[in-house]
């Protein structure tokens, strides 16, 4: 099979509109006649959802949690990128189009990133109409801050809960459809599995997480918008519910899976400080606006930081890159931090952290202004840890956080699945090898307001006058009957070890050979305990409780089976691509500094693999790049 | 249009409540009358509550005053229960000393203290002045009638000095509480404006209660 | 450190609960509350019993699933706070710690420590939008708003939805959650036109579900994880007189 990206013809900036006045339409009364499944209701769901409704379509849209507002878009705190150039620095569509690419290593498409940047100014113009009480001057106008691995101020934010109030935003317009009856929306209802009827998605099994009942959903189309599978982790900066299940099983029915290896790994969360810690709490990147991270010059020093003069201080990221220094993309921060940390310069109780210092920002700005910037992170971070970081620098360390890598879609959003779409983070679109901070809720905004509505017609079109299908067609009852079998096997176990005891293992492979740096060796042995794990797992897992009835050990291990799973593949990918492209760094393809060596000539595709009963067949999207020309990504 | 009665009964609470506040202030005054000496006091009080019971304007108010407190008091008890309803299971613990007043939470109960106290109140002066139950009440040298002197009788049994000094404390803090409480349910929400409104609150309570709470012991000492 | 949980479990909602005492042990003052529940999960699914069902996402304060009384105080000993954000180090040795659900009639148990707070959307559902299509927006800058609406507006739209102030109240009521939303979209000018009949619309639907009247004790902005100010409320009072008026 050839993947064909579909995309449209012309030069880059034409390329979406080309592609608008060419899709087929329907009219606005066959529209509620078409039925659409929207699986997740963050930014890119509940986008998808509300304007899909508001077109007039039949929308079914579903999330694990008590409500949708609680989709962890709610969490992203620093803020969305658009190309507004309000602060008059130069900035662009085209800037930002190639910061994008640039910043993802060239490992994305053209056209896709393109069109990201070019959504991006009408974006914020909608969610500034719904009501986002973004930042302002006190003129009035909008204001901007900076974000890493750009040179212009092109970020939008309302105070350090940016994620929160476009969730909150998009929740409501979401619910307005609901109060329309154009949108039924099921809470607390996660999806097992996807059901395919003559190889195109028509419908879903979901368990209702109260009853523990399956339920069939049927639809004309389904779109995933499930958020980041970084739990594959156990420790990172997503929520404890974020899963890989919904694209794992699409994947497993059909729908390839792209580069999805490419993990970030962000500079700046809080340190692990036990072993039972369930979750990374991370500290906005726009810390490093005004923070600077440094270690001691000197390993294992016992002073307090305070204590510590500054020629003793090693800014590191201002000393390796000189132009970015402390705004750095966040790769290569992660993999400074994690240089300095292995190398034994480690500051904190388990010396697995660095010092991010707000002393001299303080002294220029005065306490107030960075009270006003960031006083709700400081607060944060003070109940997390206890202490007052007006006084003495922050300890932050590395933690796995967005997964680039997703299944694999086309300029349309559409999977290789007909009829199946994904948008957000949960697909593989536009961040390549690496994601620009602010970029992502842009991303599933974007892709859930603005595209996948513009896109979704021309494929519905078609599947107007056919006949639909029901709950009742042979194929739902054969789905729901094998999401049983899966999960009375999980019960039927009854072994000696708890669902996390296996995700504590699962993590720490992933985290040890799969993260900031891998190589062959590290991950052929992770793929080997991996497949051990798997094999104690379904041997030894030990789950209580029923499936008829709220259990959420239950819902814990089926997202670990599925993890599991989806480990190997990370693993295999990362072992497939010999080169270090972005987060992607492979320690055999490193110059005699460090720095990473990409390959262009052989690795310049996007890697997409197919389920093929338990074994991976990769395939290629070859990247062609006609616009621009890729450099070597250089931040010194 | 339909109100709602969220909004509703709260602010006939809070209205009603206010009227009240204010006549306190009036009633409180006119007490203060039973501070001077002997002599002045008997003559001016009984005078005052001659013009009060004569005054055709005066009745109006008075029949509001009644108003109020019975709406005050049936509204209090509608809230109460709608209330309790909305909250059918207490928690087994509750610090709620940490986050808040005694007296905000426990509202209804310090109301119930003062219905009765006024209850006690009204068979004590309003009855026998008013209605002419009980004993007689006889008249003073310029004809009015004696109100001091049965006020003067009253409170030198020390049981009922105590008993309406006392029960001035929850008054005290059913108004501290109140009257804040009632300009934020009427709608008044300026921050600053606020943080005076509190203060107010505490030095009306204060006076108000403290006020009417010496009244008794001077008469006694008398 | 080992402390004693005292904890309300509760099978269904119609069930009869009862409280729990469990011992817990190997416990470290860096663990989150909620780790530690984790912790004794695990102990128990090795002893073969039922896990205790309680509710968290985000573990960072953010997306307010996480919940429930702990110690007599909604989300636990400190001010302004989830349930989340509170480690082991806030309790001594040997305490022992009573946990219980959110107790509301608008919040009914769904089991355990879990309760069902979609009244809170169905509050939103009412009106706490605004009512422009996708793609109808003017240029974001062509409205202007100065810095202290856009704070103000802020303030109020930081709201969790946890339900804590539903939780602390001593009347249930929602009225700190819905002024907030209320006085976020109100003060702003994308929310003038259709302001008056999203304060109506809004509280005749905290009305329906049955949440108490607001007596100002003033508990829920203490306990309110995003410090929402109790100001809010009588600023929703007044917007509510002026749409029973005009509206
Ligand atoms: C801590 C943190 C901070 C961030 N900060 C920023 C930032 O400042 N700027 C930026 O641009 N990006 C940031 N990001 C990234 C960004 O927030 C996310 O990439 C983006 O919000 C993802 O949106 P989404 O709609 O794809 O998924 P999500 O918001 O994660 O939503 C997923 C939805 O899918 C549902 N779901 C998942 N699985 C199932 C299932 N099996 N069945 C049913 N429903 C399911 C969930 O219930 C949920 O509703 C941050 C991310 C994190 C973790
Ligand atoms: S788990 Fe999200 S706020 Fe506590």
């Amino acid at each position: 099979m050839t993947l064909n990206a579909k995309i449209p013809e012309g030069r880059l900036e034409d390329k979406w509109r080309n592609y608008q006045t060419q899709s087929r339409l329907i009219n606005p009364a066959n529209k509620k006649k078409l039925h659409v499944i929207v699986v997740g209701s963050g930014l890119s769901g509940a986008g998808a959802a509300a304007t899909l409704a508001e077109l007039g379509y039949d929308v079914q849209c579903f999330c694990y949690q008590d409500s949708a507002r609680r989709a962890h878009s709610v969490a992203a705190q620093g803020g969305i990128n658009a190309a507004k150039n309000y602060q008059h620095d130069g900035d662009s569509v085209w800037r930002m189009f190639y910061d994008t690419l640039k910043g993802g290593d060239f490992r994305s498409r053209e056209a896709n990133t393109y069109r990201l940047a070019e959504l991006s100014a009408p974006l914020i113009d909608h969610f500034t109409q719904q009501g986002v009480p973004f930042a302002r001057e006190y003129g009035g106008v909008l204001v901007n801050r900076s974000f890493g691995g750009v040179q212009v101020q092109r970020t939008f934010y309302a105070r350090g809960q940016t994620g929160q109030q476009l969730l909150l935003a998009a929740y409501s317009q979401l619910y307005k459809m609901v109060r329309m009856k154009k949108v039924s929306l099921f809470t607390r209802h996660e999806m097992l599995d996807l059901v395919l009827v003559d190889g195109k998605a028509k419908g879903i099994i979901a368990r209702d997480l109260v009853s523990g009942a399956l339920k069939r959903f049927a639809a004309d189309a389904v779109v995933l918008a499930t958020g980041g599978y970084s739990r594959v982790f156990r420790l990172s900066t997503l929520a404890i519910g974020c899963n890989g299940s919904a694209i794992w099983k699409a994947h497993k029915r059909g729908a390839f899976f792209a580069a999805p290896s490419f993990t970030q790994i962000h500079p700046t969360a809080l340190p692990q400080s036990s072993e039972a810690q369930s979750k990374l709490t991370l500290m906005s990147e726009s810390l490093r606006n005004d923070g600077r991270i440094w270690v001691p010059k000197q390993t294992d020093d016992p002073r307090a930081a305070n204590d510590i003069p500054e020629e003793e201080r090693d800014y590191y990221l201002e000393r390796r890159y000189p132009s970015f220094g402390n705004l750095a993309p966040r790769d290569i921060a992660s993999r400074a931090a994690k240089e300095r940390i292995d190398a034994g310069f480690g500051v904190g109780r388990l010396k697995n952290a660095v010092y991010l210092d707000f002393k001299h920002a303080i002294e220029r700005f005065g306490i107030n202004t960075i009270q006003d910037r960031y006083g709700n992170l400081f607060d944060m971070y003070k109940k997390i840890t206890g202490i007052d970081a007006y006084r003495e620098p922050m300890q932050i360390s590395p933690a796995a956080h967005f997964s680039m890598g997703g299944l694999w879609v086309d300029y349309e959003l559409m999977t290789t699945i007909p009829g199946l779409y994904a948008v957000g983070e949960c697909n593989f679109s536009d961040h390549g090898a690496n994601r620009l901070g602010a970029n992502s809720l842009l991303q599933a905004s974007v892709d859930g307001y603005f595209i996948l509505p513009n896109t979704i017609n021309n494929y519905l079109a078609a599947a107007l006058n056919k006949e639909q299908v029901s709950t009742d067609h042979p194929a739902f009852k054969q789905v729901e009957v094998e999401v049983k079998q899966h999960i009375d096997r999980i019960l039927a176990i009854q072994g000696t070890k708890t669902v996390d005891h296996f995700h504590r293992e699962l993590g720490k492979v992933m985290w040890q050979e799969c993260a900031m740096s891998r190589n062959r060796a590290g991950l052929e042995r992770a793929i080997a305990q991996i497949k051990q794990i798997r094999a104690d797992f379904w041997s030894d897992v030990k789950v209580t409780g029923h499936s008829d009835e709220l259990n959420t050990e239950l819902e814990k291990a089926l997202r670990l089976a599925d993890f599991i799973e989806l480990g190997i593949l990370m693993c295999t990918d990362a072992l497939q691509r010999e080169e270090s492209c972005g987060a992607h760094f492979r320690e055999e393809f490193q110059t005699p500094d460090g720095e990473a060596v990409r390959v262009d000539d052989l690795y310049a595709y996007v890697s997409a693999w197919e389920y093929d009963q338990g074994d991976f067949k990769l395939h290629k999207e070859v990247l062609d790049f006609e616009f621009v020309q890729p450099s070597v990504r250089s931040y010194k | 249009m339909k109100v709602n009665t969220l909004f509703f009964r709260k602010s006939i609470v809070a209205a009603t409540g206010l009227f009240l506040c204010l006549f306190l202030i009036v009633h409180l005054s006119a007490n203060c009358l039973l501070l001077l000496p002997e002599q002045a006091a008997r003559g001016m009080y009984n005078a005052y509550s001659t013009w009060l019971r004569e005054n055709p304007l005066i009745k109006v108010v008075a029949y509001a005053l009644y108003l109020s407190i019975i709406v005050h008091v049936v509204y209090a008890l509608l809230v109460t229960i709608r209330n309790r309803k909305a909250k059918p299971v207490s928690y087994a613990v509750n610090h709620t000393e940490a986050n808040s007043s005694w007296a905000s939470q426990n509202m209804g109960l310090i109301g119930l203290s003062i219905l009765i106290f006024i209850v006690i109140h009204l068979a004590n002066f309003w009855a026998r002045i008013k209605l002419g139950l009980g004993a007689d009440v006889g008249v003073d040298a310029a004809g009015n009638k004696d109100v001091y002197e049965v006020t003067y009788a009253l409170f030198h049994n020390i049981y009922f000095v105590l008993f309406y000094s006392l029960l001035m404390i929850p008054l005290g803090l059913h108004l501290h509480h109140g009257l804040k409480s009632a300009f934020k349910t009427l709608g008044f929400y300026h921050k600053r404006g606020l943080e005076v409104l509190a203060r107010i609150s505490l030095i009306y309570a204060a006076v108000i209660a403290a006020g009417f709470g010496i009244i008794p012991f001077v008469v006694y000492f008398k | 450190m080992k402390v004693t949980f005292k904890i309300w479990r509760q099978d269904k909602p119609q069930a009869k609960g009862a409280f729990k005492e469990y011992q817990v042990d190997e416990l470290t003052e860096d663990m989150s509350f909620l780790e530690a529940l984790d912790h004794l999960n695990e102990r128990l699914v090795l002893r073969g019993e039922k896990v205790i069902a309680y509710e968290y996402d985000c573990r960072e304060g953010i997306c307010g699933q996480c919940g429930v009384f702990i110690n007599g105080r909604a989300h636990g000993p400190h001010p302004n706070i989830t349930t989340c954000q509170l480690h082991m180090r806030s309790f001594k040795d040997g305490d022992t710690i009573v946990v219980e659900p959110w107790r509301a009639n608008a919040f009914p148990i769904v089991k355990d420590l879990i309760v069902d707070r979609s009244a809170f959307d169905r509050i939103i559902e009412q009106g706490a939008y605004i009512s422009a299509k996708t793609g109808t927006a003017p240029e974001a800058n062509a409205i202007l708003i100065g810095k202290a609406i856009a704070d103000r507006a802020m303030d109020a739209a930081a709201c969790i939805g946890c339900g804590a102030c539903v939780a602390t109240c001593k009347n249930s009521s929602a009225a700190l959650f819905t002024a907030a939303k209320i006085n976020h979209l109100n003060s702003l000018p994308q929310g003038k036109p259709e302001a008056h009949q999203r304060v109506l619309d809004m509280t005749a639907q905290m009305e329906r579900e049955g949440f108490g009247h607001c007596s100002f004790t003033g508990a829920c902005e203490v306990e309110c994880p995003a410090g929402i100010s109790i100001a809010n409320i009588a600023e929703m009072n007044a917007r509510q007189g002026k749409a029973q008026l005009l509206g």
